[in-house]
């Protein structure tokens, strides 16, 4: 079992090194794999290095995959901050 | 007898001290290194992660405590590099290859920041740095090398060359001396020792390489000699040199309430350049009256968004406030694509000193320039407030930057803050603007000379370029005529022109600078005390006597010389 969802880049920047650090912070307090789905790649989403190195701009549709105990929340609250636009514009 | 070595001293003064080197060559460690199996490798590096970590989050504690907030930024970054699944990963990867934990380590940071370096975007780019600076502190760990511990006496910091991070983080009472292999006068790590009066010395070269951490050594920043485990006899001969530089410093002090006027009771004002609100503390200690010039790049700096208004207020109104009275003038950013901000996108430049820089990106990027303004406007309710604007060619770029001004105090009226009556001027540093200026002064409230840059654009000789370095002369009397021309300029309209490059800090050039009737000289707050002290011992006609005569000379070494023997 897992849990997955879609969301696009929204905020202006992309996922640039403030919204990645707190993409992972988010990320890294799930028990579960997850995983980000991009471009053809596939990292893992307590990396933050893997997903600077993606080149997350505006637009960028990802999916996320979650595999664990708390799956479907850690899904669902991801897609939540990258809708939120990281707060930024 | 002492090995002996030379550089170019750049900061004055003697120091006495043992060495702390900066920015190791591990190659030899590496050799020495005995590495276990590779189940083994694999521990020790995971170990090494977890226990880098740890120490990181302590030390961002301790800056979090001390408020030292973007230091405590960039290590909390460098945490999670530590962290970073995708490294351990890595690392196991390479210890498989060489079989070597540290190396392992080097080699997995090394190919990340070989994937940034690539990276379109400067921001990513500019982060190898910080990779390359993980990876070495996590095998610096392995390899047992213990971060140079300064408990005990006073150390002189010594290195090809040193991140101003470096020096900013140790604390000043701990630094004698910095030697740097490479590097030069305007090099960011010797600006921040200026501000401290380190002295230091640049371009070693490779023979920094002989020096070993721990070696006691004496260095002369007048001179440039380094002298490497000295002997008795050598060390008596500095300690007086040493305690003839404490008798001038005891000089110095007692200048420190005396104005700077001359004999015949004309005044100029000596103020300080700062980088930082605290900076001004440690200028009054030299007299300083007021800053010349603040940098507001520091507050740009280290950040991955627009600082906001509210936290650019804090700092201009706590720098304002200290000034008690004094003028405080705030240069606007002066940022290009030489130092990449992940919230200035420049792009690649063939020359960054010719392109997208300053006030052109700040007449640009309203988003960036509206809360800047209004901040120093806000901090001008405090004080004596200026606004200076960088890198100015022409008329249209200031009235474009008043009426931006005049923008940012209307929407400050909409959100109910107040703000003070604040001085608008522009930095001459351009030779355009100084061959305008008889123009450009109806419509200012002063001109500030950065004769750094003017130096450099008028004479087109790159102060970093060492093989050219002996063309670049503040004397140069290309560049002493636009200087008079922009302080007359200033004087007929009425306004004041004041100078904050390096040449404020030349006791010669200030006697030449006055009798031009400059109002103001900024400078490092420790070149104040002989600034004065020339001031206070000559009269106007005699300076004026001397400046008739420099300004006929043809060349710049032939004025220098001049200039040398009236002393």
């Amino acid at each position: 079992m897992s849990a997955e969802a879609t969301a696009v880049i929204e905020n202006k920047t992309g996922i640039h090194a403030r919204p990645a650090s707190v993409f992972v912070q988010k990320a890294s307090s799930f028990k579960s794999k997850i995983q980000i789905k991009a471009k053809g790649k596939s990292v893992d989403a307590k990396s933050i290095l893997m997903i600077m190195s993606m080149g997350l701009v505006k637009g960028t549709e990802v999916t996320l995959v979650a595999d664990g105990p708390d799956e479907a929340q850690a899904v669902q609250e991801l897609k939540a901050l990258i809708d939120s636009k990281f707060g930024e514009e | 007898m002492a090995e002996k070595m030379k550089g170019k001293g750049v900061i004055a003064g003697v120091a006495v001290g043992k060495i702390m080197l900066a920015g190791q060559n591990l190659d030899g460690y590496l050799k020495d290194y005995k590495s276990k199996k590779k189940a083994d490798e694999k521990k020790i590096a995971a170990d090494a992660l977890v226990t880098v970590a740890a120490k990181l989050v302590k030390t961002i504690d301790d800056l979090n405590k001390k408020d030292m907030k973007e230091q405590a930024a960039i290590l909390e970054a460098h945490r999670m590099m530590v962290e970073d699944p995708a490294m351990s990963a890595a690392i196991d990867e390479q210890v498989d290859k060489s079989g070597s934990a540290p190396r392992a380590v080097l080699d997995a940071y090394e190919s990340q920041a070989q994937i940034f370096e690539q990276m379109e975007d400067e921001y990513f780019r500019g982060r190898a740095v910080d990779m390359r600076d993980v990876g070495k502190r996590i095998a610096k760990y392995i390899l047992g090398i213990k971060e140079p511990e300064i408990g005990e006496g006073k150390v002189i910091v010594a290195g090809q060359e040193i991140e101003p991070s470096v020096i900013a983080g140790l604390p000043s009472d701990k630094i004698a001396g910095v030697i740097l292999g490479q590097g030069s006068t305007t090099s960011h790590a010797i600006i921040i020792a200026k501000t401290r009066a380190i002295p230091s010395i640049v371009g070693v070269g490779d023979a920094i390489e002989k020096i070993a951490d721990g070696d006691p050594v004496i260095i002369d920043g007048e001179t440039g000699e380094i002298l490497i485990r000295p002997s008795d006899e050598e060390r008596a001969a500095y300690d007086i040199k040493i305690k003839k530089q404490e008798e001038l410093k005891a000089h110095y002090a007692q200048l420190r309430a005396l104005p700077a006027v001359t004999s015949d009771g004309i005044k100029v004002v000596l103020a300080c350049n700062i980088g930082s609100p605290a900076d001004v503390d440690a200028a009054k200690d030299y007299g300083a009256e007021g800053v010349g010039l603040f940098r507001s790049e520091f507050v740009f700096m280290g950040k991955t968004d627009i600082p906001k208004e509210e936290d650019q207020f804090k700092e201009y109104k706590a720098a304002v406030e200290k000034c008690a009275g004094h003028l405080c003038v705030i240069r606007t950013m002066d940022i290009g694509g030489d130092k990449p901000l992940p919230y200035i996108q420049v792009g690649t430049e063939e020359n960054p000193f010719l392109g997208y820089r300053a006030i052109r990106i700040s007449l640009q990027r309203r988003d960036l320039f509206m809360p800047q303004l209004k901040a120093i406007l806000r901090a001008g309710k405090f004080g004596k407030a200026g606004i200076m604007f960088p890198m100015v060619i022409n008329v249209a770029e200031f009235k474009a930057a008043q009426a931006l001004v005049e923008e940012a105090k209307v929407e400050l009226v909409h959100e109910g803050k107040e703000y003070g009556d604040v001085q608008l001027g522009i930095m001459v540093e351009t030779p355009a603007a100084a061959v305008m200026t008889p123009v450009l002064a109806k419509y200012v409230d002063f001109f500030s000379i950065g004769t750094n840059d003017l130096v450099q654009y008028t004479l087109a000789v790159d102060r970093g370029n060492a093989q050219i370095s002996y063309l670049y002369n503040h004397f140069n009397p290309a560049v002493l005529r636009l200087i008079k021309r922009t302080i007359e300029s200033a004087n007929k309209e009425g306004k004041w022109a004041g100078m904050c490059g390096e040449m404020a800090s030349d006791p010669n050039a200030a006697i030449l600078l006055m009798a031009m009737g400059i109002k103001e000289l900024s400078m490092s707050a420790p070149s104040i005390p002989k600034v004065k002290e020339r001031i206070r011992n000559i009269s106007s006609t005699k300076a004026k006597e001397i400046l008739d005569k420099v300004m006929e000379m043809e060349d710049g070494d032939e004025i220098k010389k001049y200039l040398a023997t009236i002393g």
